[in-house]
């Protein structure tokens, strides 16, 4: 069977085929984004996942074929994984609510999380919602009716770049993992599904400070661009869709990890900056008002002192010969490399943010040897 | 009398439940419950207009490309008041136009595969259709294969699908050379041959009549027709009937003329009013007295402030507001568009819904499946008056100060961004979507909306299970997938009814006490 899909999805999921897997779907403040990635997933597609790989989905709102109450009933109560899309609103816990507390009223999505976490072997918050509170937990700029955030939205165990979110910093689930954040407006459906099968094989991914899997985030959407050479030789576009680097149009392409330049979007389609749009950042946590405004030069506030965005080039460009061969070579490696019990200390020993070019003038931060394993 | 609440009714962008009142065998009552808040008027406040395209762009995920669209509009039009800005390239707006349409069969397909189909498969509700069961059948697995053909296609403009980011303030930001405009339009194609050619729809239901299925008519079609057969046999022509009042902004330009293809106006009283932008503008009010929001935040939408959250508010149960066209509902999306334009291609809706402008459950269906066809073709043009060498997009203003509105008819319906700009900051920030003006609570005189109308009449044989009321909701495609939990006012009883399964004969209910 593998052969027909012959991926490191399908290899993944074909090893957890032993025994049915339940999985719960939930939607918090969510806009369904990153289940529509999701259906976009290729080799296997999600319907082969299901069909062929025997992943149980005990609650999903958009796909099971029960409904409602019935599918409140079918809902693990102990699921294998825990999957959260959108974000959990706090100081307005009916802003998203999900069927009925036994007295008749609605029960919030606050509810539900504290309950079903607790009791799964995985919890995955897939978006930026989930993980990080994502744009319903955006600043409140004008303070309308007062709230810095208008509903107290927050992820799963993050608020922001911060801990806690809505499970406290000191979650783990039953695997003895902290939220499992896949971060994205939305996340690549390999994200999803590749993270999905590896936890059901025991594997446990390596996670980076956001306990996102690193394999996916670690990479700097600048090293691989399209426009990468603009940038180097400081020709920049004058607005979105002009020739040049979009860095000064607020391309957040130095400060944003994730893989999405080369694994590309819909089958191998595109991506962001190949159709002339900025990157937004919205894989990284604080993405909306990190990076706001959207449309300007994202601040430097990651470079101590002023750097010209020549000398960034340059300091990236230091990364990048670093990054890129660690990169070839963990694609060749896929996720075999993340044998449960050998992970060992994920951190790379610092909290320090490696989120921007300059990064890269030390590459023993940036790319220390879990970069290259 | 029996309440009935439906919760989770899920498949719409956020969350939704339903409660009903039975009343000899018949719904006497219905209330729709908007259940997710996230403040996307109050966050786009204090930003830049062009954020407010890539911010709003997010409200849903399965609308994406429409309110990115809505908001660029909206911020162009404050623009142009300004005397800031001339307007997009005409390139771009062919390109909004294409891509509009590309979105359009991608959610037909999704609906009427995906969400509503499984009601009328042989797995839920044993009438014969095997194709059309949830993951299983194979009209229900090609439609999916081919939802990513058509999320391909829009990747190949917006660089991604869902939450594409090329379609900002003052055009399209891509350049997309010729090959990549036939490489959409092969997409494109290879969607349509999978639907099957238009002139085959007479003959394809004949087959479905008749249990026959040619593959060379269209795989597409064949499965549709069957959705649409299977719900004429149902009875959904006299369920879920509206009050035949229509609206729609309008879309697809002629490039020549400017003329739609789908018509702007409304439909009321038997006859269609061609309105101007204007006149639609100012016959617009929201109302909040049944919302989770104050009083004073409903009103006109060029003026009203950002809704303001009143989540303890007596009397109050939705989150949504009640929009309304000159005080009265009005029900927008295929059918809307349809009646408006006068467009029944092949009679269905005069032959099988009992008229081309009667609103009931059947005829929305059909209305989706006709538009499909329609629309399959439309694109294909536009994408043929794209030039790649013409501009696509035009320096859009950093600072100014002005009022605009952006209209625009996603597949759902009518879709409505206001915008106030002062000194370049978004000062006040409305949208109206397509599922408020379907879904939403009652308005001010108490007046139930579309659906809650539509629901109100609805037989139901059985109050355990009341199916025939959830095909209507999921008519309107806000896209519910519901289960029924039924119990009395005074909790004598509690019913939870279990709808059925695939592979399931029928309903398994659980009985309470």
């Amino acid at each position: 069977m593998v052969s027909d899909y012959s991926t490191e999805v399908a290899s993944a999921l074909k090893q957890a085929t032993d025994g049915e897997l339940e999985l719960v779907w939930l939607q918090g403040q969510s806009c369904s984004g990153c289940t529509i990635s999701m259906l976009q997933g290729q080799y296997p597609t999600l319907e082969e996942t299901l069909r062929e790989f025997r992943m149980e989905v005990t609650f999903h709102p958009t796909l099971m074929p029960e409904q409602g109450e019935a599918a409140i009933e079918s809902m693990s109560t102990s699921p294998d994984v825990l999957v959260l899309e959108g974000s959990v609103p706090t100081e307005v816990p009916s802003a998203a609510t999900l069927g009925e507390r036994p007295d008749g009223t609605s029960k919030p999505l606050v509810d539900w999380v504290q309950e079903l976490a607790p009791e799964a072997e995985y919890v995955i918050g897939v978006g930026n919602c989930a993980s990080f509170g994502g744009w319903p937990a955006a600043e409140n700029k004008n303070r309308l009716y007062g709230n810095e955030s208008v509903t107290g939205a927050k992820g799963l165990q993050f608020e922001q770049r911060e801990q806690p979110g809505v499970l406290g910093p000191d979650f783990t689930a039953g695997s003895g993992l902290p939220v499992i954040n896949l971060g994205g407006c939305p996340p690549h459906p390999d994200y999803m599904l590749l993270t999905i099968a590896t936890v059901l094989n025991g594997h446990t991914p390596e996670l980076d400070q956001y306990n996102r899997p690193k394999p996916f985030y670690e990479p700097l959407v600048h090293d691989n661009c399209k426009w990468r050479g603009y940038f180097d030789r400081g020709e920049f576009a004058d607005k979105p869709g002009d020739k040049g680097c979009l860095y000064k149009v607020g391309c957040a392409g130095p400060y944003t990890h994730c893989d999405d330049q080369d694994r590309l979007w819909n089958d191998g389609t595109s991506v962001c900056l190949n159709v002339g749009a900025p990157c937004v950042g919205c894989m990284e946590p604080g993405f909306w008002d990190r990076f706001q405004p959207l449309d300007k030069e994202v601040e430097r506030q990651s470079f101590v002192g002023p750097v010209t965005p020549e000398d960034a080039g340059w300091a990236a460009l230091v990364a990048t010969g670093v990054g890129i061969g660690a990169h070839a070579a963990r694609k060749l490696t896929g996720y075999g490399k993340f044998e449960k019990g050998d992970e060992g200390d994920t951190s790379d020993g610092t909290d320090e943010e490696r989120t921007s070019p300059d990064a890269g003038t030390e590459p023993g931060t940036e790319t220390g040897d879990d970069r290259t394993e | 009398m029996v309440e009935v609440t439906i919760d989770p009714t899920t498949r719409i962008e956020g969350h939704h439940g339903m409660e009903l009142e039975v009343e000899e065998g018949a719904v006497t009552e219905a209330r729709s419950t908007m259940k997710m808040f996230r403040g996307a008027e109050i966050i786009t406040v204090g930003r830049s207009p062009r954020d407010a395209a890539q911010l709003t762009g997010k409200v849903c995920g399965v609308c994406f490309i429409c309110h990115r669209i809505g908001s660029a509009r909206a911020a162009e039009d404050a623009a142009r008041n300004a005397g800031a800005f001339d307007g997009p390239p005409e390139n771009a707006q062919i390109l909004r136009d294409a891509v509009e349409g590309i979105f359009f069969l991608w959610n037909h397909a999704i609906h009427l595969f995906a969400l509503v189909g499984p009601d009328y498969s042989d797995a839920v509700a044993d009438t014969g259709f095997e194709r059309l069961d949830p993951l299983e059948g194979a009209g229900y697995v090609g439609a999916l294969e081919n939802q990513r053909k058509l999320m391909q296609a829009l990747a190949e403009f917006g660089g991604r699908a869902p939450h594409p980011l090329a379609f900002i303030p003052g055009g399209v930001a891509t350049h997309p050379d010729a090959a990549t405009v036939e490489t959409v339009k092969s997409r494109v194609r290879e969607v349509s041959e999978w639907l099957g050619p238009t002139e085959a729809v007479p003959e394809v239901l004949e087959n479905v009549q008749n249990g026959e299925f040619d593959p060379e008519l269209g795989e597409g079609l064949h499965d549709i027709v069957s959705i649409l057969v299977a719900a004429a046999r149902e009875g959904t022509a006299d369920l879920g009937s509206g009050p035949n009042r229509y609206y729609s902004n309008g879309l697809f330009r002629l490039p020549d003329s400017g003329e739609r293809i789908f018509k702007r106006g409304v439909y009321r009283d038997g006859s269609v009013e061609r309105l101007t932008k204007d006149e639609i503008v100012d016959g617009i009010t929201e109302h909040t007295e049944y919302s989770w929001y104050t009083d004073d935040s409903g009103g006109s939408p060029t003026e009203a402030k950002p809704p303001e959250p009143e989540p303890e508010k007596e009397n109050a149960y939705s989150w949504g507001k009640a929009p309304r066209f000159e005080g009265q509902t009005m029900e927008v999306g295929p059918l809307a568009r349809l009646a408006i334009s006068g467009y029944d291609p092949f009679d269905l809706r005069a032959n099988l819904g009992g008229g081309p402008a009667e609103s009931n459950t059947l005829n929305r269906l059909v209305a989706r499946a006709q538009e499909a066809l329609i629309v399959r073709d439309r694109v294909l043009d536009l994408l043929g008056a794209f030039d790649p060498n013409e501009p696509l997009m035009a320096d859009f203003p950093d600072n100014f100060t002005g009022k605009g509105v952006g209209l625009w008819e996603p597949s759902r319906g009518t879709l409505s961004h206001y915008m106030d700009v002062e000194d370049g900051t978004i000062e006040r920030y409305q949208i109206i979507t397509p599922t408020l003006w379907n879904i939403g609570p009652r308005d001010g005189e108490g007046n139930p909306s579309i659906i809650e109308g539509a629901i109100v009449g609805d037989e139901v044989d059985d109050v355990e299970d009341p199916l025939n009321v959830m095909r209507t909701i999921r008519s309107f495609d806000p896209c519910l997938a519901c289960s029924v939990h039924i119990r009395s006012p005074d909790a004598e009883y509690e019913t939870t009814v279990e709808p059925p399964k695939p592979g399931d004969e029928q309903c398994v209910v659980n009985t309470d006490g």
